[in-house]
């Protein structure tokens, strides 16, 4: 207790003596990185965590894509069950000459069994809490929808054949689904409306679902009986699936911001390794002073121990308060995209924060500063011991175990955490050997260029601590290059790919009897002449006769393909953008009716190959063909594709819609207002609008991402200001010898400039060009788009690189040249 | 007493016996490189001799381990030195404190201030080593010496970074305090002067002691 105390106050000394500021501050940074992390995944994720129930807007819930049979509805009544039905499905709503694509959901009286709906009469103003349904002829809408239809409260908007008023705004709907989970804005009606509105035919896209609640046991034998029934195409949902996929996605977002919040604690650990470094150095005399007085060098080690924990403590709530103030700002970017009731910030985020603060201490920290108590006592009398304490390895092998568990406890996955471990480490490793290596050959220029290059002298004296500080300002600014211009190229790029009669529409839920006239308004008042593919919906149910379970397959997607339905279609026509690479189209004449043909990826997904059978459940029959060639498809083509088609005759029978795409020019775009007046129940999608949206949200990340660059750059500034002050002596003695020796002060701080400048240019330089290569090879490899190397990145990076470090080292290094040669040439020492 | 340096062939001492008595004022003289300051430390405890014991007190300080030795240090031992050895993160006052907050005395504030005032530095408690002067800092040094009471005082060359005047004044505070506080006190110099104040002067030659 009492050596705690005394650390205390020995701590408070030396930070008043500014000793400990940068390592304070590099601890700060790497507290507010994963704090404010932590943060934002606590409370987006408990957005949806807690409250699985509401999710579900139901107990449990029946989902399906035929309206729920008489005898379910009589079964549930018998079990003492409520219950309540719900239609959804894509359509697009008029207002005036305006049209939008919503995603409707017609409810029953009783919605919702579980959480409530909030409700607000004009946007922006409060919202009540109700359990109600709109009341016949009236519907609710989110308040995002008005301002695209140009329409009010109060106002009609029409939906299919009928006329809707709308009479309030839809401001939370628990069970909507939150996060990225809703593309459309949704327009909510009477469940007794949906007839009337023409919306729903044969083979239409709707999702059906029976909201159940109720006691516990009659809910599993509700369930138990239904299982004895087809289930198939029929999906019975717990609260807990029901936030499965947000709890999927928040996973992955927050593993990822975990790591790149890491980033930030490992380069914040280098300015730790350096600050502490030259701090225990400092600390060399007096703990032999210490020694000499009577300390036994467990109380060194104890009071030194302490110290850091304080530290730790203090350093560390100042970096909470930075972390929480950071989550906030994050939590306002994505704002849009969460649900509005977010959970009250908790503890555990901070404790995560502390954690990560006595964690760095620890590996970066801790191992340097224990080594004070090997300082011998009679260096009082004897200058000459005691040089020798801080040699050898152990200390970086603490630091990189440090940093492998941090990574590991991030990525709750151990191969993970390698990865990403030596990504990092590797990153850092290729830009200290780049910076290095421009060091050594700057400093055989300097060695040859004489006077003319004594500009180059600042960096070519100290080439160790220069490279240091290249790789910690190369590592912030490269992130933040990768964020901003080479995700902003990549996007051009990919836009670019699209070629600019890509499809910007979709319709779909086009009726057989209605594709004659769909293709005749098209070709006249749209100029536009597409191919409408007809489309049945199948689930693989056997590969040569053998029965196929998503448990037979490793790979998340070879699973969901299985379990789920997919579009199948027919034709004589290889769709233009398809090319066959395994056996051959069928063409005009098929030689047998059963043929398929099947996307390469889904072959190769699925273990499929030319001549095996496949089986489909069609509408409850089995539908079966031989794989008589394999397609490459290019997905990102816009046009419509299949994962597989038969000849004529195999799926002609049955229920089918059809689809089609097509590029509609801007000035052609009432042709498809009268097309969705015409026919009310076919859908528009509009690409340009949904790539918009997405954009939107993808933007929003972003800018969470490019916050946490921020911090990892501050983290590099800090590395830099560290390398500067393990400098600050010889800087002192140097600035006071070239002084004495007739220098003018501005011709030194000239120098001192040129030093910060080229290191800044330096560094923004590799940065720049490090980003442009792994822009480079993302581009290639991972989204096989075509993206010439960025080399403006490198006269970017330079500019940007030297006028940060220009303006941090300035500022850092001002002292080191003031005062009086005289003074500092005879101070010396500790000062 | 034997020493070997630590190259291990050249031997500092030889066979060399020095008893202090409680009270007295010892003065060793040497030249440079004579082994006066390893004498110093051996006496203190800092380091151990190759060959032979050292008794602090009527114990035998060679027989302990180095914490063990530190305690000692702690509680009999005070010391000055040539370049004071202030820490210069802390104030004058603090500086003092600092012994007795390593034992956890619990009045080390006001000690350190009378210690101060003692040495005439009343007035410059919250001054920085920096801002003080080298006569200044070497008092403040002996406050912090003296404050715990020890019973042995080893002084390293006390005068040796200071003008002739100021060492003069800062000699005559470290023999006024020495002898007010009856302490026995052990100081290597090669100021004649300075030695000559002591009731008994050594020379150091050749690794062994010789009345000078």
């Amino acid at each position: 207790m009492r050596r705690s105390l005394l650390a205390l106050r020995l701590l408070r000394r030396d930070w008043r003596a500014g000793e400990l500021r940068l390592l304070a501050a590099a601890v700060v940074v790497a507290v507010a990185a994963v704090s404010a992390v932590s943060w934002l995944a606590e409370r987006v994720g408990g957005a949806s965590g807690g409250r699985a129930a509401e999710l579900l807007g139901a107990d449990r819930a029946v989902s399906s894509s035929e309206p729920a049979p008489a005898e379910w509805l009589a079964r549930a009544s018998e079990l003492g069950l409520e219950y309540v039905r719900t239609a959804e499905f894509p359509s697009v709503v008029l207002a005036g000459d305006a049209t939008q694509l919503v995603s409707v959901k017609a409810v029953e009286e009783g919605y919702p069994l579980r959480g409530r709906l909030q409700l607000s009469d004009a946007p922006g103003a409060p919202s009540q809490a109700v359990r109600a349904v709109p009341p016949r002829g009236e519907v609710w809408v989110e308040p995002r929808l008005l301002a695209p239809l140009d329409v009010a409260v109060g106002d009609n908007l029409d939906l299919g054949e009928s006329e809707f008023r709308i009479a309030r705004l839809v401001t939370v709907e628990p069970d909507r689904g939150g996060f990225f989970g809703s593309l459309a804005p949704r327009v909510m009606l009477n469940y007794d409306d949906l007839p009337a509105t023409g919306l729903i035919q044969p083979a239409s896209r709707v999702r059906y679902q029976l909201l159940l609640s109720g006691p516990e046991p009659a809910l599993e034998r509700f369930h138990a009986w239904l299982r004895q029934a087809d289930m198939r195409g029929v999906q019975w949902r717990t609260p807990e699936d029901s936030s499965l996929g947000i709890r999927e996605v928040m996973q992955r977002a927050k593993r990822f911001l975990g790591l790149s919040a890491l980033l930030t604690v490992v380069i914040a650990g280098v300015a730790m390794l350096l600050t502490v470094r030259r701090y225990a150095a400092r600390q060399v005399d007096r703990v032999a002073v210490m020694r000499c007085i009577g300390a036994t060098a467990g109380e060194v080690t104890s009071l030194f121990a302490w110290k850091l924990f304080w530290l730790g403590l203090f350093a560390g709530l100042a970096g909470l308060a930075l972390g929480f103030a950071l989550h906030w700002l994050m939590l306002e970017l994505v704002a849009e995209l969460l649900p509005p009731d977010t959970p009250a910030p908790g503890w555990r985020p901070a404790l995560a924060g502390w954690l990560t603060a006595f964690a760095a201490l620890l590996g970066f920290a801790l191992p340097t500063v224990l080594r004070l108590k090997q300082v011998p006592p009679l260096r009082v009398l004897r200058r000459d011991l005691g040089h020798d304490v801080f040699r050898g390895g152990s200390l970086y092998v603490a630091a990189l175990a440090m940093i492998f568990l941090l990574m590991w406890w991030q990525a709750e996955d151990l191969r993970l955490a390698a990865m990403v471990g030596a990504a990092v480490l590797g990153t850092l490793a290729l830009l200290a050997l780049l910076a290095w290596g421009l060091v050594r050959g700057l400093r055989r220029l300097r060695a040859r260029g004489g006077r003319q290059l004594l500009w180059l002298s600042g960096l070519t004296r100290r080439p160790g601590t220069a490279a240091v500080q290249i790789m910690g300002v190369g590592v912030g600014l490269m992130a933040l290059f990768l964020l901003t211009v080479v995700r902003q190229d990549l996007l051009e790029a990919w836009r670019g790919s699209v070629p600019a009669d890509a499809p910007n529409y979709f319709l779909i839920n086009v009726q057989p009897e209605q594709v004659a006239e769909v293709r005749a308004h098209l070709r006249e008042r749209g100029g536009v002449e597409p191919a409408l593919y007809p489309m049945i919906r199948g689930r693989l149910t056997a590969i040569n006769d053998k029965p196929v379970r998503p448990d037979d397959y490793r790979s998340d997607r070879a699973q969901r393909l299985v379990a789920r339905e997919f579009n199948l279609s027919y034709g004589t026509v290889l769709p233009s953008d398809n090319r066959i690479v395994a056996g051959s189209w069928w063409g005009e004449r098929p030689g047998s009716a059963d043929s398929l043909s099947v996307e390469k990826g889904l072959a190769d997904e699925l273990g499929i190959g030319l001549g095996d059978r496949l089986t489909f459940q069609v509408a409850g029959e089995a539908v079966t063909g031989a794989v008589s060639n394999l397609r490459q498809v290019e997905w990102d083509s816009f046009n419509v594709n299949f994962f597989v088609m038969a000849p004529p005759g195999l799926l002609d029978g049955y229920p089918s819609t059809y689809i089609t795409s097509f590029h509609l020019p801007a000035e052609r775009q009432a042709a498809l207002t009268e097309l969705v007046r015409r026919f009310p129940s076919i859908t528009v999608f509009d690409i340009g609008n949904i790539l918009t949206t997405v954009r939107g949200i993808i933007d929003q990340g972003v800018r969470v991402v490019e916050l946490m660059a921020g911090l990892t750059l501050l983290a590099g500034v800090i590395v830099l200001l560290a390398a500067l002050q393990i400098t600050g002596e010889e800087r002192r003695f140097e600035s006071a010898l070239l002084r004495a020796l007739g220098a003018s002060r501005a011709s030194i701080r000239g120098l001192a400039r040129a030093e910060f400048l080229l290191i800044g240019a330096l560094s923004g330089a590799l940065a720049g060009g490090c980003a442009a290569v792994a822009g480079f090879v993302l581009a290639r490899r991972l989204f096989e788009l075509s993206y010439p190397l960025n080399a403006w990145l490198f006269p970017l990076g330079a500019v940007a690189g030297a006028v940060v470090v220009w303006l941090a080292g300035g500022a850092g290094s001002r002292r080191y040249y003031r005062g009086s040669p005289m003074r500092l040439l005879r101070g010396g020492g500790d000062a | 007493m034997h020493f070997t340096g630590p190259e291990g062939d050249i031997a500092l001492f030889d066979g060399l016996h020095l008893s202090i008595a409680p009270g007295e004022t010892v003065a060793i003289l040497g030249a440079s490189g004579s082994g006066k300051s390893t004498l110093l430390g051996l006496l203190a405890g800092l380091d151990l001799p190759s060959q032979g014991k050292v008794y602090l007190d009527g114990e035998e300080l060679t027989a302990l381990d180095e914490d063990a030795r530190a305690k000692r240090r702690a509680q009999k031992l005070g010391f000055v030195f040539q370049a004071f050895h202030l820490l210069p993160t802390l104030t004058a006052q603090e500086n003092v404190m600092l012994p007795m907050e390593l034992t956890g005395v619990v009045d080390a504030g006001a000690r350190a201030a009378a210690a101060l005032a003692e040495v005439g530095l009343g007035q410059r408690l919250r001054h920085y080593p920096q801002q003080l002067s080298g006569g200044e800092q070497q008092r403040v040094a002996i406050a912090r010496a003296f404050v715990t009471r020890p019973k042995l005082m080893l002084a390293d060359e006390p005068t040796g970074n200071l003008d002739h005047h100021t060492g003069h004044k800062v000699a005559d505070l470290l023999f006024r305090l020495n002898a007010e506080h009856g302490t026995t006190l052990v100081m290597v110099t090669h100021d004649r002067e300075l030695a000559a104040r002591c009731g008994r002067v050594l020379r150091l030659q050749d690794g062994r002691l010789e009345a000078a």
